[in-house]
């Protein structure tokens, strides 16, 4: 695998070759809600899984987290990243942010996302934090996603 | 945990710069005003356990098998935009 320290991770690009997976590391000094001794994981893009990507455990790699880019299905999503958080992280632009949500995946033809925690991640420092959205009232923790062979 | 009797109209001050009001109190329902600088997170607790148990739920091993997102959506997205900056 590659390690591209920034996450600007373009599966499309890739070749199929397992040898040629980007990963980057993500560090979440609070850990994750429920899971808050789980600090360092690798965000992983498989070609073939795009856009959906792992958020693996590094230090026990059979355990992950499916996470994608909100953009990819909502484009007008708004998280309101609460002050204290954008300082903790580190962020001056909406560019140095990259925001990922969580996905529980039940089965091939059902998931839901959680849009009201996203993980906020520092494109450049890989420095992250599950963020509870000010306006989390606005959305739902169990948001559908419009998967294949689903009527909508 | 402080424990304190309010009445309605009374209040309480956290670390000097968190004050939370007394609204109103009708039978088992207690109207909260809560006033904090801006940079102050305030949820109602079921916010965060409903996040936690989500992230539980999500879970999983890297043999899981994944949707398929129609194909429109698979395409490069837009950037997010973040609200606050």
């Amino acid at each position: 695998m590659t390690n591209t320290d920034v996450i600007e991770i373009d599966p499309v690009e890739q070749d199929e070759a397992m040898e040629t997976i980007p990963f980057c590391n993500v560090r979440l000094p609070e850990g994750l809600l429920g899971f808050e001794h789980m600090k360092d994981y690798l965000l992983i893009a498989k070609p073939a899984e795009a856009p959906f990507r792992w958020l693996q455990v590094k230090n026990n790699p059979s355990l992950a987290f499916v996470v994608i880019d909100p953009a990819c299905f909502m484009p007008d999503y708004q998280p309101d990243i609460p002050q204290s958080d954008v300082d903790f992280l580190g962020l001056f632009s909406p560019d140095d942010a990259a925001v990922y949500v969580i996905v529980t995946v039940s089965g091939v033809r059902r998931a839901t996302v959680n849009l009201k925690g996203p993980i906020v991640i520092n494109r450049s420092t890989g420095l992250a934090k599950q963020v509870v959205i000010a306006n989390a009232s606005q959305y739902s923790v169990q948001h559908p996603l419009p998967v294949n062979g689903n009527a909508d | 945990m402080l424990i304190l009797s309010r009445k309605s109209g009374e209040s309480i001050v956290i670390d000097g710069r968190i004050h939370v009001k007394v609204m109103r109190v009708d039978g088992e329902t207690v109207k909260i005003g809560i006033e904090a600088p801006y940079d102050v997170p305030v949820h109602r607790r079921e916010v965060y356990e409903e996040i936690q148990r989500s992230n539980q739920g999500a879970l999983t091993r890297q043999s899981a098998e994944l949707p398929k997102l129609p194909l429109a959506a698979a395409a490069k997205p837009k950037r997010v935009t973040v609200k606050s900056l």
